[in-house]
Protein backbone atom coordinates (compact mmCIF):
# COMPACT_ATOMS: atom_id res chain seq x y z
CA UNK A 1 0.00 0.00 0.00
CA UNK A 2 2.85 2.20 0.47
CA UNK A 3 3.61 2.43 -3.17
CA UNK A 4 0.67 3.69 -3.85
CA UNK A 5 0.51 7.40 -1.60
CA UNK A 6 -2.96 8.46 -2.46
CA UNK A 7 -4.38 5.08 -1.17
CA UNK A 8 -1.74 5.45 2.05
CA UNK A 9 -3.38 8.78 2.38
CA UNK A 10 -6.57 7.85 2.28
CA UNK A 11 -6.03 4.79 4.78
CA UNK A 12 -4.27 7.29 7.13
CA UNK A 13 -7.63 9.63 7.37
CA UNK A 14 -9.38 6.13 7.44
CA UNK A 15 -7.61 5.22 10.85
CA UNK A 16 -7.86 8.79 11.95
CA UNK A 17 -11.92 8.72 11.56
CA UNK A 18 -12.17 5.69 13.33
CA UNK A 19 -9.81 6.64 16.51
CA UNK A 20 -11.20 9.82 16.83
CA UNK A 21 -15.03 8.55 16.55
CA UNK A 22 -13.49 5.85 19.17
CA UNK A 23 -12.36 8.82 21.65
CA UNK A 24 -15.70 10.93 20.92
CA UNK A 25 -17.31 9.65 24.14
CA UNK A 26 -14.25 9.88 26.71
CA UNK A 27 -14.58 11.19 29.51
CA UNK A 28 -12.36 14.82 29.56
CA UNK A 29 -9.41 15.31 32.05
CA UNK A 30 -8.37 18.50 33.14
CA UNK A 31 -4.99 19.86 34.36
CA UNK A 32 -4.64 23.02 36.08
CA UNK A 33 -2.12 24.78 38.35
CA UNK A 34 -2.88 25.75 41.92
CA UNK A 35 -1.24 27.01 44.79
CA UNK A 36 0.87 24.12 45.86
CA UNK A 37 1.16 22.22 42.77
CA UNK A 38 -0.94 21.12 39.86
CA UNK A 39 -4.15 18.81 39.72
CA UNK A 40 -5.75 16.42 37.21
CA UNK A 41 -9.41 15.78 37.60
CA UNK A 42 -12.09 13.43 35.54
CA UNK A 43 -14.64 11.85 36.27
CA UNK A 44 -14.87 7.90 36.29
CA UNK A 45 -17.11 4.99 36.38
CA UNK A 46 -14.67 2.60 38.25
CA UNK A 47 -10.87 2.15 36.37
CA UNK A 48 -8.56 4.38 37.66
CA UNK A 49 -7.31 7.25 35.19
CA UNK A 50 -4.75 9.34 36.78
CA UNK A 51 -1.70 7.79 37.40
CA UNK A 52 1.85 8.86 38.92
CA UNK A 53 4.53 8.23 36.63
CA UNK A 54 7.53 9.83 38.54
CA UNK A 55 8.18 11.84 41.67
CA UNK A 56 7.22 15.21 40.29
CA UNK A 57 5.03 13.82 36.66
CA UNK A 58 1.60 12.56 36.66
CA UNK A 59 -0.21 11.10 33.97
CA UNK A 60 -3.94 10.57 32.44
CA UNK A 61 -5.30 9.71 28.99
CA UNK A 62 -8.53 9.11 27.25
CA UNK A 63 -8.90 6.11 25.06
CA UNK A 64 -9.20 2.17 25.13
CA UNK A 65 -7.93 0.76 28.47
CA UNK A 66 -5.74 -1.54 27.16
CA UNK A 67 -3.62 1.25 25.36
CA UNK A 68 -3.65 3.13 28.36
CA UNK A 69 -2.36 0.57 30.25
CA UNK A 70 0.82 -0.36 28.00
CA UNK A 71 1.66 3.32 27.38
CA UNK A 72 1.27 3.81 31.14
CA UNK A 73 3.89 1.31 31.69
CA UNK A 74 6.03 2.17 29.04
CA UNK A 75 6.33 5.57 30.32
CA UNK A 76 6.56 4.20 34.17
CA UNK A 77 9.14 1.78 32.92
CA UNK A 78 11.45 4.30 31.29
CA UNK A 79 11.16 6.58 33.93
CA UNK A 80 12.34 4.03 36.73
CA UNK A 81 15.06 2.92 34.81
CA UNK A 82 16.35 6.24 33.86
CA UNK A 83 16.08 7.29 37.72
CA UNK A 84 18.13 4.21 38.60
CA UNK A 85 20.95 4.65 36.27
CA UNK A 86 21.43 8.21 36.78
CA UNK A 87 19.74 10.05 39.15
CA UNK A 88 15.95 11.29 39.57
CA UNK A 89 16.68 15.05 38.64
CA UNK A 90 17.55 13.30 35.24
CA UNK A 91 14.07 12.35 34.45
CA UNK A 92 12.22 15.02 33.07
CA UNK A 93 8.97 15.28 31.57
CA UNK A 94 10.65 16.92 28.14
CA UNK A 95 12.61 13.96 27.96
CA UNK A 96 9.93 11.58 28.43
CA UNK A 97 7.91 13.10 25.99
CA UNK A 98 10.40 13.34 22.93
CA UNK A 99 12.02 10.61 23.49
CA UNK A 100 9.51 7.91 24.13
CA UNK A 101 6.08 8.59 23.58
CA UNK A 102 5.35 11.20 21.09
CA UNK A 103 7.66 8.79 18.27
CA UNK A 104 5.87 5.37 19.79
CA UNK A 105 2.53 7.18 19.07
CA UNK A 106 3.62 8.29 15.75
CA UNK A 107 5.07 4.84 14.46
CA UNK A 108 1.83 3.09 15.53
CA UNK A 109 -0.65 5.50 13.89
CA UNK A 110 1.45 5.60 10.67
CA UNK A 111 1.99 1.79 10.57
CA UNK A 112 -1.16 1.36 8.79
CA UNK A 113 -0.60 -2.28 8.59
CA UNK A 114 -0.63 -2.88 12.71
CA UNK A 115 -2.74 -1.50 15.29
CA UNK A 116 -2.94 2.09 16.13
CA UNK A 117 -2.98 3.46 20.02
CA UNK A 118 -7.19 4.51 20.56
CA UNK A 119 -5.49 7.20 22.90
CA UNK A 120 -4.98 10.98 24.00
CA UNK A 121 -2.39 11.35 26.81
CA UNK A 122 -2.01 14.19 29.45
CA UNK A 123 0.77 14.86 31.63
CA UNK A 124 1.84 17.29 33.98
CA UNK A 125 5.19 18.10 35.35
CA UNK A 126 5.74 20.52 38.49
CA UNK A 127 8.42 22.51 38.75
CA UNK A 128 11.08 22.70 41.68
CA UNK A 129 12.86 25.66 42.61
CA UNK A 130 13.50 27.84 38.47
CA UNK A 131 11.76 25.12 36.52
CA UNK A 132 8.21 25.74 35.37
CA UNK A 133 5.23 23.75 36.03
CA UNK A 134 4.40 22.24 32.73
CA UNK A 135 1.30 20.56 31.31
CA UNK A 136 1.80 18.60 27.58
CA UNK A 137 -0.90 17.21 25.57
CA UNK A 138 -0.03 13.74 23.32
CA UNK A 139 -2.11 13.01 20.66
CA UNK A 140 -2.69 10.08 19.48
CA UNK A 141 -0.99 10.41 16.01
CA UNK A 142 1.96 11.75 17.79
CA UNK A 143 1.65 15.41 18.20
CA UNK A 144 2.66 17.13 20.52
CA UNK A 145 1.26 20.10 22.26
CA UNK A 146 2.89 22.35 25.56
CA UNK A 147 0.97 24.37 27.91
CA UNK A 148 2.32 26.36 31.01
CA UNK A 149 -0.80 27.61 32.43
CA UNK A 150 -3.89 24.71 31.84
CA UNK A 151 -4.39 22.05 29.25
CA UNK A 152 -7.00 19.81 28.74
CA UNK A 153 -8.14 16.42 27.03
CA UNK A 154 -11.28 15.92 24.89
CA UNK A 155 -13.02 13.44 22.85
CA UNK A 156 -12.54 15.73 19.85
CA UNK A 157 -10.37 18.85 18.89
CA UNK A 158 -13.60 20.83 19.07
CA UNK A 159 -14.54 19.86 22.69
CA UNK A 160 -11.20 20.68 23.93
CA UNK A 161 -11.18 23.97 22.41
CA UNK A 162 -14.28 24.51 23.82
CA UNK A 163 -13.38 23.26 27.32
CA UNK A 164 -10.17 25.28 26.84
CA UNK A 165 -12.34 28.60 25.69
CA UNK A 166 -14.38 27.81 29.08
CA UNK A 167 -10.88 27.77 31.23
CA UNK A 168 -9.67 31.42 29.22
CA UNK A 169 -13.20 33.28 30.42
CA UNK A 170 -13.17 31.53 34.45
CA UNK A 171 -9.69 31.00 35.38
CA UNK A 172 -8.74 34.18 37.15
CA UNK A 173 -5.88 33.28 39.33
CA UNK A 174 -3.35 30.47 38.43
CA UNK A 175 -2.37 30.48 42.65
CA UNK A 176 -6.27 29.57 43.54
CA UNK A 177 -6.65 27.05 46.39
CA UNK A 178 -7.30 23.78 46.34
CA UNK A 179 -11.12 24.05 46.55
CA UNK A 180 -11.02 26.53 44.06
CA UNK A 181 -9.08 25.04 41.05
CA UNK A 182 -11.17 21.64 41.77
CA UNK A 183 -14.26 23.63 41.53
CA UNK A 184 -13.26 25.45 38.27
CA UNK A 185 -11.94 22.02 36.68
CA UNK A 186 -14.98 20.31 37.70
CA UNK A 187 -17.01 22.22 35.78
CA UNK A 188 -14.37 22.82 32.84
CA UNK A 189 -14.85 18.85 32.57
CA UNK A 190 -18.67 19.19 32.69
CA UNK A 191 -18.35 21.43 29.97
CA UNK A 192 -16.43 18.62 27.42
CA UNK A 193 -19.12 16.57 28.80
CA UNK A 194 -21.45 18.00 28.25
CA UNK A 195 -20.46 18.82 24.23
CA UNK A 196 -19.57 14.73 24.03
CA UNK A 197 -22.59 13.85 24.32
CA UNK A 198 -24.42 16.62 21.51
CA UNK A 199 -22.23 16.18 19.14
CA UNK A 200 -24.02 13.82 16.86
CA UNK A 201 -27.00 16.63 16.83
CA UNK A 202 -25.53 20.12 16.12
CA UNK A 203 -21.38 20.02 15.74
CA UNK A 204 -21.20 23.92 15.77
CA UNK A 205 -23.13 24.20 19.12
CA UNK A 206 -20.57 24.69 21.18
CA UNK A 207 -22.47 27.03 23.88
CA UNK A 208 -22.70 25.57 27.43
CA UNK A 209 -24.59 27.18 29.69
CA UNK A 210 -24.16 27.01 34.08
CA UNK A 211 -27.53 25.56 33.73
CA UNK A 212 -26.19 22.63 31.65
CA UNK A 213 -23.17 22.15 33.37
CA UNK A 214 -24.89 22.13 36.95
CA UNK A 215 -27.34 19.14 35.24
CA UNK A 216 -24.50 17.25 33.81
CA UNK A 217 -22.66 17.38 36.58
CA UNK A 218 -25.58 15.91 38.79
CA UNK A 219 -26.87 13.50 36.41
CA UNK A 220 -22.86 12.30 35.80
CA UNK A 221 -22.02 12.50 39.45
CA UNK A 222 -24.89 9.55 40.40
CA UNK A 223 -23.45 6.98 38.35
CA UNK A 224 -19.47 8.60 38.40
CA UNK A 225 -17.35 9.41 40.99
CA UNK A 226 -14.56 12.52 40.37
CA UNK A 227 -11.37 11.42 40.37
CA UNK A 228 -8.10 13.71 41.35
CA UNK A 229 -4.68 13.22 41.67
CA UNK A 230 -2.52 16.41 42.95
CA UNK A 231 1.67 16.90 42.79
CA UNK A 232 2.06 18.55 45.71
CA UNK A 233 4.87 20.58 46.28
CA UNK A 234 4.57 21.06 49.91
CA UNK A 235 4.53 16.84 50.44
CA UNK A 236 7.80 16.26 52.61
CA UNK A 237 8.73 13.25 50.73
CA UNK A 238 10.70 13.12 47.14
CA UNK A 239 7.15 11.77 45.68
CA UNK A 240 5.05 14.53 45.60
CA UNK A 241 1.59 12.54 43.76
CA UNK A 242 -1.18 11.62 45.55
CA UNK A 243 -4.62 10.57 44.72
CA UNK A 244 -7.06 12.08 46.79
CA UNK A 245 -9.44 9.97 48.54
CA UNK A 246 -13.31 10.06 48.11
CA UNK A 247 -13.80 11.47 51.77
CA UNK A 248 -11.41 14.63 50.82
CA UNK A 249 -12.75 14.95 47.69
CA UNK A 250 -16.22 15.27 49.18
CA UNK A 251 -14.34 17.69 51.87
CA UNK A 252 -13.21 20.10 49.14
CA UNK A 253 -16.86 20.12 46.58
CA UNK A 254 -19.25 20.65 49.50
CA UNK B 1 2.61 -5.80 33.34
CA UNK B 2 5.01 -7.88 32.11
CA UNK B 3 7.14 -6.92 34.98
CA UNK B 4 4.59 -7.59 37.33
CA UNK B 5 6.25 -4.66 39.42
CA UNK B 6 9.63 -6.08 40.62
CA UNK B 7 12.23 -3.55 39.62
CA UNK B 8 15.28 -6.19 39.55
CA UNK B 9 12.96 -8.34 36.90
CA UNK B 10 12.44 -4.36 34.99
CA UNK B 11 15.83 -3.32 34.84
CA UNK B 12 17.15 -7.12 33.88
CA UNK B 13 15.06 -6.79 30.76
CA UNK B 14 16.80 -3.02 29.66
CA UNK B 15 19.86 -4.83 29.69
CA UNK B 16 20.87 -2.20 32.58
CA UNK B 17 21.30 -4.56 35.49
CA UNK B 18 24.40 -4.33 37.12
CA UNK B 19 24.63 -8.06 36.96
CA UNK B 20 27.77 -7.44 40.12
CA UNK B 21 25.59 -10.33 42.08
CA UNK B 22 25.13 -12.36 39.73
CA UNK B 23 28.96 -12.17 38.19
CA UNK B 24 30.47 -11.94 41.81
CA UNK B 25 27.99 -15.52 42.31
CA UNK B 26 30.01 -17.05 39.40
CA UNK B 27 33.22 -15.94 40.22
CA UNK B 28 32.54 -17.48 43.93
CA UNK B 29 31.56 -20.92 42.12
CA UNK B 30 34.89 -20.93 39.95
CA UNK B 31 36.60 -20.00 42.73
CA UNK B 32 35.42 -22.72 44.99
CA UNK B 33 35.98 -25.33 42.21
CA UNK B 34 39.44 -24.19 41.54
CA UNK B 35 40.56 -24.70 45.14
CA UNK B 36 38.59 -28.40 45.45
CA UNK B 37 41.02 -29.62 42.16
CA UNK B 38 43.88 -27.74 43.73
CA UNK B 39 43.39 -29.59 47.32
CA UNK B 40 40.98 -32.28 46.30
CA UNK B 41 38.28 -31.39 48.65
CA UNK B 42 34.70 -30.76 48.64
CA UNK B 43 33.31 -27.33 49.13
CA UNK B 44 31.98 -26.50 52.35
CA UNK B 45 28.34 -26.21 52.10
CA UNK B 46 27.54 -22.17 52.63
CA UNK B 47 24.90 -23.75 54.79
CA UNK B 48 27.64 -25.26 56.54
CA UNK B 49 29.87 -22.18 56.60
CA UNK B 50 27.61 -19.58 57.65
CA UNK B 51 26.63 -18.53 60.95
CA UNK B 52 25.19 -15.43 62.69
CA UNK B 53 27.49 -12.39 62.80
CA UNK B 54 30.37 -13.16 65.67
CA UNK B 55 31.15 -9.85 66.53
CA UNK B 56 34.32 -9.10 64.95
CA UNK B 57 35.75 -12.86 64.60
CA UNK B 58 35.36 -14.49 61.16
CA UNK B 59 33.54 -17.34 60.84
CA UNK B 60 36.40 -20.25 61.17
CA UNK B 61 36.01 -21.96 57.24
CA UNK B 62 35.06 -18.79 55.65
CA UNK B 63 36.66 -15.22 54.12
CA UNK B 64 33.46 -13.46 55.89
CA UNK B 65 33.84 -10.08 56.45
CA UNK B 66 31.52 -9.43 60.04
CA UNK B 67 30.52 -5.99 60.13
CA UNK B 68 32.82 -4.07 62.25
CA UNK B 69 32.50 -0.27 62.22
CA UNK B 70 29.31 0.68 63.40
CA UNK B 71 26.42 1.23 65.66
CA UNK B 72 22.97 1.16 64.78
CA UNK B 73 19.76 0.59 67.03
CA UNK B 74 16.21 0.84 66.63
CA UNK B 75 13.36 0.85 69.32
CA UNK B 76 9.47 0.83 69.59
CA UNK B 77 8.42 3.74 71.66
CA UNK B 78 5.32 4.99 72.65
CA UNK B 79 4.37 6.51 69.19
CA UNK B 80 6.31 4.19 66.72
CA UNK B 81 9.87 3.75 66.23
CA UNK B 82 12.54 5.51 67.03
CA UNK B 83 15.97 4.78 65.03
CA UNK B 84 19.41 6.07 65.22
CA UNK B 85 23.39 5.45 63.78
CA UNK B 86 26.50 6.90 64.63
CA UNK B 87 28.11 9.00 61.68
CA UNK B 88 31.87 7.53 61.48
CA UNK B 89 32.81 5.31 58.50
CA UNK B 90 36.68 3.32 59.52
CA UNK B 91 38.82 1.57 56.98
CA UNK B 92 41.34 -0.94 59.25
CA UNK B 93 42.36 1.29 61.89
CA UNK B 94 41.59 4.32 60.41
CA UNK B 95 38.80 6.70 60.65
CA UNK B 96 37.62 7.88 57.25
CA UNK B 97 34.17 10.04 57.35
CA UNK B 98 32.36 11.58 60.75
CA UNK B 99 29.38 12.13 58.85
CA UNK B 100 28.24 9.26 57.12
CA UNK B 101 24.61 8.64 57.04
CA UNK B 102 23.32 5.19 58.23
CA UNK B 103 20.16 5.72 59.20
CA UNK B 104 18.42 5.76 55.32
CA UNK B 105 14.63 6.54 54.55
CA UNK B 106 13.04 4.21 51.93
CA UNK B 107 10.32 5.28 51.49
CA UNK B 108 7.01 7.01 53.47
CA UNK B 109 6.90 4.56 56.53
CA UNK B 110 10.69 2.46 56.30
CA UNK B 111 13.85 2.78 57.13
CA UNK B 112 16.89 1.11 56.66
CA UNK B 113 19.99 1.04 59.38
CA UNK B 114 23.29 -0.08 57.66
CA UNK B 115 25.98 -2.03 58.64
CA UNK B 116 28.85 -3.68 57.15
CA UNK B 117 30.55 -2.31 53.64
CA UNK B 118 29.09 1.03 52.72
CA UNK B 119 29.27 0.29 48.97
CA UNK B 120 27.15 -2.39 49.41
CA UNK B 121 24.36 -1.05 51.67
CA UNK B 122 23.95 1.98 50.05
CA UNK B 123 22.98 -0.01 46.85
CA UNK B 124 20.97 -2.43 48.54
CA UNK B 125 18.97 0.92 49.89
CA UNK B 126 18.92 2.83 46.37
CA UNK B 127 17.64 -0.28 44.94
CA UNK B 128 15.28 -1.03 47.82
CA UNK B 129 14.24 2.35 47.61
CA UNK B 130 13.34 1.95 43.97
CA UNK B 131 12.30 -1.28 44.14
CA UNK B 132 9.34 0.14 46.52
CA UNK B 133 8.42 2.90 44.33
CA UNK B 134 8.59 1.07 41.16
CA UNK B 135 5.63 -1.58 42.93
CA UNK B 136 3.75 1.15 43.91
CA UNK B 137 3.91 3.44 40.41
CA UNK B 138 3.17 0.36 38.20
CA UNK B 139 0.53 -1.90 40.51
CA UNK B 140 -0.71 1.24 41.66
CA UNK B 141 -0.46 0.16 45.72
CA UNK B 142 1.94 -0.55 48.55
CA UNK B 143 3.79 -2.92 48.69
CA UNK B 144 2.54 -4.83 51.38
CA UNK B 145 4.82 -5.24 54.40
CA UNK B 146 5.95 -9.24 53.61
CA UNK B 147 6.69 -7.89 50.10
CA UNK B 148 9.28 -5.39 51.46
CA UNK B 149 10.64 -8.07 54.02
CA UNK B 150 11.67 -10.80 51.23
CA UNK B 151 12.73 -8.00 48.46
CA UNK B 152 15.37 -7.14 51.08
CA UNK B 153 15.63 -10.46 51.91
CA UNK B 154 16.32 -11.07 48.33
CA UNK B 155 18.95 -8.27 48.43
CA UNK B 156 20.89 -9.48 50.70
CA UNK B 157 21.00 -12.74 49.55
CA UNK B 158 22.23 -11.69 46.64
CA UNK B 159 25.21 -10.19 48.05
CA UNK B 160 26.40 -13.40 49.60
CA UNK B 161 28.78 -14.24 47.67
CA UNK B 162 30.62 -11.17 47.43
CA UNK B 163 30.03 -11.27 51.71
CA UNK B 164 31.95 -15.08 51.32
CA UNK B 165 34.70 -13.10 49.34
CA UNK B 166 35.26 -10.81 52.01
CA UNK B 167 34.55 -7.79 49.42
CA UNK B 168 31.16 -6.64 52.17
CA UNK B 169 28.69 -8.12 54.11
CA UNK B 170 25.73 -6.34 54.63
CA UNK B 171 23.81 -6.28 58.06
CA UNK B 172 20.88 -4.22 58.68
CA UNK B 173 17.72 -3.45 60.65
CA UNK B 174 14.83 -2.49 58.81
CA UNK B 175 12.04 -0.86 60.59
CA UNK B 176 8.94 0.62 59.23
CA UNK B 177 5.43 1.59 60.61
CA UNK B 178 2.30 -0.60 59.11
CA UNK B 179 0.00 2.62 58.27
CA UNK B 180 -2.89 0.51 58.02
CA UNK B 181 -2.61 0.20 61.68
CA UNK B 182 -5.37 0.83 63.94
CA UNK B 183 -3.99 4.10 65.59
CA UNK B 184 -4.82 3.06 68.67
CA UNK B 185 -2.08 0.37 68.19
CA UNK B 186 1.64 0.91 67.89
CA UNK B 187 1.71 0.26 64.15
CA UNK B 188 5.97 0.03 64.55
CA UNK B 189 8.25 -3.02 63.31
CA UNK B 190 11.46 -3.50 63.66
CA UNK B 191 13.35 -6.93 61.50
CA UNK B 192 16.66 -7.89 62.11
CA UNK B 193 18.19 -9.95 59.09
CA UNK B 194 21.42 -12.51 59.20
CA UNK B 195 23.74 -12.23 56.38
CA UNK B 196 21.74 -14.90 54.40
CA UNK B 197 19.00 -12.88 54.42
CA UNK B 198 16.57 -14.36 57.12
CA UNK B 199 14.31 -11.93 58.80
CA UNK B 200 13.20 -11.69 61.95
CA UNK B 201 10.81 -9.63 63.98
CA UNK B 202 12.48 -8.08 67.13
CA UNK B 203 9.52 -6.99 69.40
CA UNK B 204 11.10 -4.25 71.30
CA UNK B 205 14.51 -3.30 70.47
CA UNK B 206 17.51 -4.46 67.57
CA UNK B 207 20.92 -3.18 67.64
CA UNK B 208 24.08 -3.83 64.83
CA UNK B 209 27.03 -3.29 64.26
CA UNK B 210 30.69 -3.59 66.48
CA UNK B 211 28.94 -1.72 69.01
CA UNK B 212 25.96 -3.62 69.49
CA UNK B 213 27.13 -5.72 72.19
CA UNK B 214 28.13 -3.29 74.19
CA UNK B 215 24.58 -2.27 74.52
CA UNK B 216 22.64 -5.12 73.61
CA UNK B 217 22.21 -5.77 77.31
CA UNK B 218 21.59 -2.24 78.26
CA UNK B 219 18.88 -2.52 76.17
CA UNK B 220 17.27 -5.91 77.49
CA UNK B 221 17.57 -4.31 80.76
CA UNK B 222 16.00 -0.93 80.19
CA UNK B 223 12.86 -2.34 78.64
CA UNK B 224 12.58 -5.00 81.40
CA UNK B 225 13.51 -2.93 84.72
CA UNK B 226 13.81 0.43 83.43
CA UNK B 227 11.23 2.99 85.29
CA UNK B 228 9.60 3.51 81.99
CA UNK B 229 9.96 0.42 79.57
CA UNK B 230 10.99 1.67 75.35
CA UNK B 231 7.66 1.22 74.43
CA UNK B 232 5.75 3.24 77.25
CA UNK B 233 8.79 6.58 76.93
CA UNK B 234 7.54 9.56 74.84
CA UNK B 235 9.49 10.97 71.71
CA UNK B 236 12.44 13.00 74.09
CA UNK B 237 12.50 10.08 76.98
CA UNK B 238 13.27 7.81 74.00
CA UNK B 239 15.47 10.27 72.04
CA UNK B 240 17.48 10.54 75.16
CA UNK B 241 17.66 7.12 75.91
CA UNK B 242 18.83 6.08 72.34
CA UNK B 243 21.76 8.91 72.55
CA UNK B 244 23.04 7.69 75.84
CA UNK B 245 22.92 3.97 74.00
CA UNK B 246 25.35 5.62 71.23
CA UNK B 247 27.88 7.42 73.79
CA UNK B 248 27.77 4.19 75.68
CA UNK B 249 28.81 2.20 72.23
CA UNK B 250 31.00 4.92 71.44
CA UNK B 251 32.84 4.90 74.89
CA UNK B 252 33.70 1.09 74.50
CA UNK B 253 34.30 0.76 70.56
CA UNK B 254 36.51 3.08 68.40
CA UNK B 255 34.49 2.98 65.67
CA UNK B 256 31.60 4.42 66.90
CA UNK B 257 31.31 7.57 67.07
CA UNK B 258 29.90 9.95 70.06
CA UNK B 259 28.52 13.15 69.78
CA UNK B 260 31.32 15.62 68.21
CA UNK B 261 30.90 18.57 70.51
CA UNK B 262 33.73 20.39 68.73
CA UNK B 263 32.66 19.71 65.77
CA UNK B 264 28.75 20.03 66.34
CA UNK B 265 28.34 16.31 64.60
CA UNK B 266 25.05 14.76 65.91
CA UNK B 267 23.91 10.94 65.21
CA UNK B 268 21.21 10.47 63.12
CA UNK B 269 18.18 10.04 64.63
CA UNK B 270 14.66 9.37 63.01
CA UNK B 271 11.27 8.37 63.92
CA UNK B 272 8.62 6.11 62.47
CA UNK B 273 5.17 7.18 63.71
CA UNK B 274 1.66 6.59 61.42
CA UNK B 275 2.89 10.20 60.20
CA UNK B 276 5.44 8.81 58.51
CA UNK B 277 9.51 9.18 58.53
CA UNK B 278 10.71 12.20 60.35
CA UNK B 279 14.30 13.35 61.19
CA UNK B 280 14.81 14.89 64.58
CA UNK B 281 16.63 17.88 63.74
CA UNK B 282 19.94 19.06 65.02
CA UNK B 283 18.62 21.41 67.46
CA UNK B 284 16.30 19.09 69.07
CA UNK B 285 19.00 16.51 69.27
CA UNK B 286 21.44 19.10 70.92
CA UNK B 287 18.92 20.17 73.30
CA UNK B 288 18.15 16.35 73.91
CA UNK B 289 22.01 16.06 74.65
CA UNK B 290 22.21 18.49 77.49
CA UNK B 291 19.36 16.68 79.29
CA UNK B 292 21.02 13.54 78.71
CA UNK B 293 25.14 14.09 79.71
Amino acid sequence: MRDLPYRWIEAIQDRRDYIEDQLRLGSPVVGLPYENGSLLLTVTKGAQKIFEVHDRIALSAIGHPADIEQLRMLVTDTASVQAFQSATEDVNLHRLTHYVLAHTFKQAFEAIVGEAYIIKMLLVEIGDGDAKTQFTHINYDGNVNIHDDSAVIGGTTEIENAMQDYLITEQSDTGCDLATTIQLALKTWAVGRELSQRFEEAEDNIEVTDEQIDEILKTELEEGEIEIGILDNTLPADTKFRILSQDEIQGLTN
Amino acid sequence: MKHKGDFLNLLRHADTLMDDAEVARETFEVDIERKQNLIGAAPKPISDALQFPSHGKPTPGTTLEIPEATTVVAMRYQNGIIIAGDRRATAGTSIVHDRAEKVLPIDAHSVLAISGAPAMAYEIARVLKHSFQYFRRSQLQELSVEGKLRTLSRLIRDNLPMAMQGIGAVIPIFALYAPQTDEAENGGKIYFYDALGAHFENVDFATTGSGSIWIRGVLRYLDRWGDTRLEDMDQRQATITILRLLDTASEYDAATSGYNAKAEIFPTVKTITHEGVENLTEVYLKECYLEAT
